[in-house]
C-alpha cells in the first residue's frame, strides 16, 4: 500500500482510472434499468422512463413553462442576494457603529434559520406567489454573500484605499474604480456558491409557495405517484445548474477571478 | 505613552458603541414585535409570549420532548452514518487510485448537485415513513460535504512527512495511524463543524416527508393547523442549539484542534 506515488504508472493508470469511471456509470445504470424491471415504476421507474419525462420538462409546453419560471427565479434571486450582500457588507465597512448589528447578529441569525421555516413563512406571510419564492431564496442566500463579501473587503489593502482617496474624493468613484475591481474574485465566489445552493433550495422554495415551477411539478408528481417525473425534476435541476456553471459562471471565474495584483 | 493609552480608550468606546447598536436593534426589534403583534392575527405573527410558551412546552411536557429527542436521535445518527461513509469515500479516492475518478468527478458531483428534498421524496417513496428514510435522507445531503473536507485533508498531507514515516516504520497502519490519522484531525473537526449546521437545518426537510415523529412532523402538523407560534418555536430551538452547540462545542474546540495540531 504505498502512499500515494507521483506518478501512478502514467499513461496506463490513467485508463485504468477512465474505464472504471465511465464503466461505474454504465454499471449504475445498468444495474439501475434491471432492478427497475423487477419493481413498480411508482416505486422505482427505469431510465428510459425516467429520460422520456425529462424529455417532457423541456419539451411540453405547459411543463417547460414552469422550468423556465424557476430558472428565472432562481437568476433573479442570486442577483438580489448579491446585491443584497453587497450593500450590507459595504454598509458594516462604511458604518462601523453598525458592523456587530450586520456581522454578529443579522448573519448568525440567516445563517442558522432553517430553510423550510423560511419556506412555510413566506407562504403564511405573502400567501403563494413569485414573491414568496424570491423571498425565501434571497433570505438563504444572504448570509453566503454577505461571509463572502465582508471577507472580500476585509482583504483591501489599506494603503491601495488611501492611495485612491488622495485621487479623488468622490466615494461612488473610489467604489466603482477601487473597491469593486478588488472585490471581483469575492464577487464570483459570492456567485458561484449561491447559484449552487440556490439551485437546490429551488425545489424547498417553490414546494409550499409556488403554483408554477419545477418544485411545484415535483410535488404534483408525487401525490400522483409519478416517481419518474419526480427523479425527471431532481436531474432536471442538475442539468440546469450543470449548464449554467459551465455556460455562465466558469467564464465568468476565468475572467474576473484571476490573479490579484 | 499617552497617545497609545488614547488609542486604546478609542478603540475600546468604539466597541462599546458597536454592541449598544447591535443589542439595541435586537431589543428594539423584540419591543417592535410585542408592541405590533396584538394588532396582527396569531396566525401571521403570533406574539413573542406565546412563542416562548411553545419553546418551553418542548422541554415540559412528554409529547413534545419527545419529538425533540427523535430529531436529536436523527441528527446523531445521521452525522454518524455520514462520517462513516464520506470518510470511506475519502479513503477510497486517496489510496485506491483506480477508483479516484469515479468518486471525485461521479459521485461526488451527483450527491453535491442533487436537491436534498429530492432525496427526502425518494427515501419516503423507497422506505416509507421511517427512521430509515430520514436517515437516508439526511445521509445524502451531508455525505457530500464530509467528504470533501476530508478529500481536502489528504490532498493537504506533506509528502515529505510520509517519507519520514515510512523511514520510521513499513506498517503501514503504523504510520496511517500516527501520522496520517492526526494530520486529518483538523479537516475531520471542520467537516462535522459544518454537518452539524446543516443537519439540523436538513432534519426539518427530511421530517417533514420521512417520519411520523420529530421536529419536521411537528412543523408539518403546525402548517397545516395554522399553529404559526409552534413553528416559529421550532425555529428558535433549532437556532438556539445551532448557536449554542457552534459556539460552546465546536468553536472551542476546533481551536484547540487548531493549538495542537496547528501548522
Amino acid at each position: 500500500m504505498a502512499d500515494k506515488p507521483a506518478n501512478p504508472g502514467g499513461r496506463r493508470a490513467a485508463l485504468i482510472q477512465r474505464v472504471i469511471d465511465e464503466g461505474g456509470v454504465v454499471l449504475a445504470i445498468l444495474g439501475w434499468w434491471s432492478i427497475s424491471k423487477t419493481m413498480p415504476s411508482f416505486v422505482l421507474p427505469g431510465p428510459s422512463d425516467v429520460a422520456v419525462a425529462l424529455w417532457k420538462l423541456f419539451s411540453e409546453p405547459a411543463l417547460v413553462m414552469n422550468t423556465v419560471a424557476t430558472t428565472l427565479r432562481v437568476i433573479a434571486s442570486v442577483a438580489l442576494a448579491l446585491a443584497g450582500g453587497l450593500a450590507l457588507a459595504l454598509v458594516a465597512r462604511m458604518i462601523p457603529d453598525l458592523e456587530w448589528v450586520i456581522l454578529r447578529r443579522l448573519q448568525p441569525l440567516l445563517n442558522s434559520f432553517p430553510s423550510i421555516g423560511w419556506a412555510i413563512l413566506a407562504v403564511i406571510w405573502f400567501d403563494v406567489s413569485t414573491f414568496s419564492v424570491l423571498f425565501v431564496q434571497v433570505v438563504i442566500l444572504l448570509p453566503f454573500c454577505l461571509i463572502n463579501l465582508s471577507a472580500g473587503l476585509d482583504e483591501i489593502d489599506q494603503e491601495v484605499v488611501e492611495m485612491g482617496r488622495s485621487f479623488t474624493r468622490s466615494s461612488w468613484r473610489n467604489l466603482t474604480k477601487l473597491y469593486l475591481p478588488l472585490l471581483m474574485p469575492y464577487l464570483v465566489a459570492a456567485l458561484r456558491i449561491s447559484y449552487g445552493v440556490c439551485w437546490k433550495l429551488a425545489l424547498v422554495a417553490e414546494l409550499f409557495g409556488a403554483n408554477s415551477g419545477l418544485g411545484y411539478v415535483m410535488v404534483r408528481a408525487q401525490y400522483t405517484a409519478n416517481n419518474a417525473l419526480v427523479l425527471a425534476t431532481c436531474v432536471a435541476i442538475v442539468l440546469l445548474f450543470i449548464a449554467g456553471e459551465k455556460l455562465i459562471i466558469d467564464p465568468l471565474a476565468r475572467r474576473f477571478a484571476g490573479p490579484r495584483g | 505613552m499617552a497617545p497609545a493609552a488614547d488609542g486604546d480608550a478609542l478603540a475600546r468606546a468604539a466597541r462599546r458603541r458597536k454592541a449598544w447598536w447591535a443589542n439595541g436593534l435586537v431589543v428594539a426589534l423584540v419591543g417592535a414585535w410585542f408592541a405590533t403583534s396584538p394588532f396582527i392575527p396569531a396566525y401571521i405573527l403570533p406574539s413573542p409570549v406565546l412563542v416562548l410558551q411553545k419553546f418551553v412546552l418542548f422541554v415540559t411536557t412528554k409529547t413534545y420532548f419527545f419529538h425533540l429527542a427523535t430529531t436529536l436521535f436523527h441528527v446523531f445518527g445521521a452525522l454518524a452514518i455520514s462520517l462513516s461513509i464520506g470518510a470511506m469515500l475519502a479513503l477510497a479516492a486517496h489510496y485506491l487510485h483506480p477508483v479516484r475518478l469515479l468518486i471525485r468527478g461521479r459521485i461526488y458531483p451527483l450527491l453535491n448537485s442533487f436537491s436534498g428534498i429530492g432525496w427526502a421524496v425518494l427515501a419516503v417513496i423507497w422506505f416509507g415513513q421511517s427512521d430509515g428514510a430520514v436517515f437516508f435522507a439526511m445521509a445524502c445531503v451531508l455525505i457530500p460535504f464530509i467528504f470533501i473536507n476530508l478529500h481536502e485533508g489528504f490532498e493537504s498531507l506533506d509528502p515529505e512527512l510520509q517519507e519520514m514515516g515510512q523511514s520510521f516504520t513499513r506498517s503501514g497502519l503504523r504510520r496511517f495511524r500516527l501520522i496520517i490519522l492526526p494530520l486529518l484531525v483538523p479537516f475531520g473537526f471542520a467537516a462535522l463543524r459544518i454537518s452539524f449546521g446543516v443537519a439540523w437545518k436538513s432534519t426539518l426537510l427530511a421530517e417533514l416527508f420521512g417520519a411520523n415523529r420529530g421536529l419536521g412532523y411537528v412543523v408539518n402538523q403546525s402548517r397545516q393547523n395554522y399553529e404559526t407560534e409552534v413553528i416559529l418555536a421550532v425555529i428558535l430551538w433549532i437556532i438556539v442549539i445551532v448557536f449554542a452547540g457552534d459556539r460552546l462545542f465546536f468553536k472551542p474546540v476546533q481551536e484547540r484542534i487548531q493549538r495542537h495540531y496547528g501548522r
